[in-house]
């Protein structure tokens, strides 16, 4: 099926998709703030100045709360408010229901959770910080998210189905099964046997949330913009299901050496190992959809899409050998996995929203749209993830050396100061990306996007389309 | 045709892709939470020390405040883990953790045996102010717990101090019987069943002899290695005055006023001193303790000692005899018949000299935090200098 074949489906409710796009950014700049805090208090550990509101650890719960349930959750959503209706050519549920998501979504979890968190509210259980009581008002927006986005693709028929829109339902199907693992029950079941399902829970939030729905987006984005079909719907398949089956056997591979049994280990190791190889044949799928696009396309969503493919395989890959006890046994605990996680969070979903956010807004009309800020958006990005995670993995090192060593402890954090040093500091490309990604889509010409689309001109100067904007403007009053 | 069978390939993967979740719930959650039950019920003492209240309140500030994200409580089966930090955790230990505090992230060391390794007052003024006693650590200080000084904790902070000391806790308490148990039940995996519980170098045990140190004199090593770590709490000058010092009872020594032999201070800094906050320093490799040694030494400097008449020895002989030698021993070696109900090892004057003026302080006022009590008011002055003399006369470098 081609996407792009399809007019653009006149339901689209772009208040939505405008209103969880600026929330997803905004709420990006408190997640990024909590991170900077948190990474200069490993700096200077008494730049709070003994405040419990703002102590690392409850800067840290901040952060990735953010990210994952601020930033991500709010760019799918603001995704799913255009493709669905794309990919159907059905409008979505419901308008209401949806100015009732995005309510719940920002004013009963990410905010409130933020607060409770920094006022002492929280579970110490990792991606799964929020307080119980969040917890419940996240897996009742995940229930009204499936009332309003999957309906249109089951009343379509599912014969014909894009993958694009396997990875929709399968990302909002299992992220409502997966939430509860890891957020109810290591409350309810102690030690060890909790840390079996935590460890679920670690993977499939990555596993069955942000990476369904990043790959939904990159899926969506790469034929639409290049105006080709995928390379092969045959490995587009393959790869989806292999992923469902494959991903939620990972969860243990975060408690490898520990007491949890070595086959329940094992199979885990061996799962991830696979994921590897799935990984490989996506993304090879995708880059070789994006044949003739150029390693950098033009057009700032196809770029940022294509980059977060690449970064996709990378951080597969890594996972892959990360799993494995020889490399597992010395990397674990590290700052290697810290730069492991900003390599999947940052790099490959982040790249995924981002590109996602600039696609859908090229094409509400009216919107505005500055391509210039967009390209300098992508190289600060682009700049500030490879300095970061080159600088932890090498961190990871150092410290996974020295704790093998006879040096008492303290040596390592000494040794990782220089290092946390560099990650601080790789705040401001990554800062300066985010502001002009902001800047990219609230400044410009009005309806330059819609232009930019349909001239597929992509970073062509706006005054070289000046007078057919004009005259598109003129045809559309007459 | 083709619709139909597309349409039973989708849900026969559909209903594949719920079941591989739930065989992941199923086999990684569910089943290993099974063996775990199993192995906890044939490892586990009969009655394992569970958490009081206070206890319990603490784990709450542990969990809420986020020490789990830069402390684990999980040592793997792993010979760097082991070595570290000693005998691999056992899924019974953690049979009370909802929800579970393992995490995934050191940046400080694993704290699954941290109970009794550090004392009381250490962990309080660590929390208060970490890098007054540790100089590199990056731990954020919490003095939202304690009531403006290191050793008036509020009521939270006596509950995370009384949660730190349950760690491990339970596994010490079951004893040689809990291990052997556990090892015999371990079945798979008992090559890792280390005999050391906790391996942390800070846990003054009494094994292994200390190191002989060299009279080495490198000050740049030396300086650097009392910079980061001595000085915190014994002060730059080495005066017992360290940023640290403030909530620590007893004080902590004051080096500039003491002479010790080589002997003495590898000692100490192999052991720690039982019943004080200092701990061993065995993970500092023995040039290091050498070097700090000297710098140590250093510290006190030579002062013209006055002639004693021999009128004197003998009065400070005769109350050292009446009054001190049930504890300090008779021939000044710390070795009383009173020793073994003290809970601070009384001086060793054979190794340790303090300077005149120390000693008369410690007679007149006692030691805060020590059995040494004051004589003050007991001893005439007379008799206080005699003494005060007399047991700097026990000094044999």
């Amino acid at each position: 099926m081609d996407v792009t074949a399809r007019p653009l489906a006149p339901s689209v409710e772009t208040g939505l998709v405008r209103a969880h796009g600026l929330a997803a950014i905004l709420m990006l700049f408190g997640a990024l703030t909590f991170g900077v805090l948190a990474s200069t208090e490993l700096l200077v550990p008494d730049l709070a100045g003994g405040s419990v509101w703002l102590s690392w650890g409850r800067l840290r719960y901040d952060h990735t709360q953010g990210i994952m349930l601020g930033w991500l959750a709010n760019a799918f959503f603001a995704f799913l408010y255009h493709a669905v209706p794309v990919l159907t050519g059905r409008p979505v549920t419901s308008l209401r229901l949806g100015q009732w998501l995005f309510g719940l979504w920002n004013f009963a979890v990410v905010l409130p959770g933020w607060v409770l968190v920094l006022a002492g509210f929280s579970q110490p259980l990792e991606w799964a910080e929020f307080p119980l009581v969040v917890d419940a008002f996240v897996v009742l927006s995940l229930m009204l998210a499936i009332v309003q986005f999957l309906p249109p693709f089951f009343s379509r028929g599912l014969e014909d189905l894009y993958v694009s829109s396997w990875y929709v339902i399968g990302g909002l199907v299992f992220t409502l099964l997966a939430y509860p693992m890891g957020n109810f029950v290591p409350e309810l079941v102690p030690g060890a046997r909790g840390a079996a399902f935590s460890g679920l829970w670690i993977h499939d939030a990555i596993g069955l949330y942000v990476t369904p729905l990043a790959l939904a987006i990159i899926y969506f984005v790469i034929p639409a913009a290049t105006r080709r079909p995928i390379f092969s719907h045959f490995l587009s398949m393959l790869g989806f299901w292999l992923l469902f089956f494959v991903y939620p056997l990972n969860g243990t591979h975060h408690y490898i050496f520990s007491v949890i049994p070595m086959s329940a280990q094992k199979g885990a190791i061996a799962a991830s190992t696979i994921l590897g190889v799935d990984v490989v044949l996506v993304v090879t799928n995708l880059l070789l959809s994006l044949r003739g696009a150029g390693i950098f396309p033009r057009d700032p969503a196809l770029r940022f899409v294509g980059t977060s493919a690449v970064f996709y395989l990378i951080v597969s890959i890594q996972g892959s050998v990360q799993a494995q006890m020889a490399v597992n046994q010395a990397i674990h605990f590290s700052d290697w996995v810290i730069g492991h996680s900003h390599l999947a969070m940052l790099g490959f979903a982040t790249f995924a929203a981002a590109g996602g956010l600039i696609h859908i807004w090229q094409r509400i009309p009216q919107a505005r749209y500055n391509p210039t800020a967009l390209n300098w958006a992508y190289w600060l990005l682009f700049a500030g993830v490879v300095v970061m995670v080159t600088d932890l993995s090498a961190a990871g090192l150092v410290e996974a050396r020295l704790w093998g060593s006879a040096a008492p402890w303290i040596e390592s954090v000494r040794a990782a100061a220089p290092f946390w040093m560099i990650r601080t500091l790789s705040f401001v490309p990554i800062a300066a990306g985010f502001i002009t990604l902001l800047v990219g889509l609230v400044t410009g010409d009005r309806g330059a996007g819609l232009l930019a689309v349909e001239h597929s001109i992509g970073l062509e100067p706006v005054e070289a389309i000046a007078p057919r904007l004009a005259a598109a403007s003129a045809a559309e009053a007459s | 045709m083709n619709g139909r069978l597309l349409r039973m390939s989708y849900l026969v993967a559909s209903v594949g892709g719920v079941g591989f979740f739930a065989l992941s719930v199923l086999v990684l959650g569910v089943w290993p939470g099974r063996t775990l039950e199993d192995q906890t019920r044939r490892m586990s003492p009969d009655h394992p020390l569970g958490l009081s209240l206070s206890e319990q309140r603490g784990r709450v500030i542990y969990g809420r405040d986020g020490c789990a994200y830069c402390h684990t409580q999980q040592v793997r089966y792993v010979g760097a883990d082991v070595s570290r930090f000693g005998a691999p955790t056992l899924a019974w230990e953690t049979r009370f953790d909802y929800p579970q505090l393992w995490g995934t992230r050191r940046i400080g060391p694993d704290l699954s045996r941290e109970g009794a390794v550090r004392s009381a007052d250490w962990q309080l003024s660590h929390l208060y102010s970490p890098r007054s006693l540790v100089a590199d650590s990056v731990m954020p200080a919490f003095p939202s717990l304690f009531e403006g000084a290191p050793d008036r904790p509020t009521q939270e902070g006596r509950d995370l101090l009384a949660y730190l000391e349950t760690l491990g806790r339970a596994r010490e308490l079951a004893g040689p019987e809990g291990e052997a148990r556990a090892r015999a039940a371990s079945g798979g995996m008992p090559e890792m069943m280390s005999p050391v519980l906790n391996a942390s170098p800070a846990k003054a045990r009494r094994q292994g002899d200390h190191p002989a140190l060299a009279a080495v004199r490198d000050p740049g090593r030396g300086a650097e290695v009392y910079r980061q770590n001595c000085a915190g709490c014994h002060g730059v000058r080495g005066e017992g005055d360290g940023a640290g010092a403030q909530g620590l009872h007893p004080r902590p020594a004051n080096l500039a006023e003491h002479e010790y032999t080589l002997d003495r201070l590898g000692f100490a800094l192999w052991n720690g001193v039982a019943g004080t906050a200092m701990p061993a320093w065995r993970d500092l490799p023995p040039a290091d303790l050498s070097a700090v040694a000297g710098v140590v030494r250093a510290f006190y400097a030579e002062r013209r000692e006055p002639a004693i008449p021999a009128a004197v020895i003998e009065l400070g002989a005769r109350v050292y005899a009446a009054h001190c030698a049930q504890c300090h021993g008779e021939k000044g070696a710390g070795d009383g018949s009173a020793v073994g109900e003290l809970r601070v090892v009384p001086t060793n004057f054979v190794t340790q000299r303090p300077s005149l003026a120390a000693s008369l302080a410690a007679l007149r006022n006692g030691i805060d935090g020590t059995p040494m009590a004051p004589w003050g008011g007991k001893l005439s002055e007379a008799e206080l200098s005699a003494v005060a003399y007399f047991v700097r006369g026990f000094y044999n470098p």
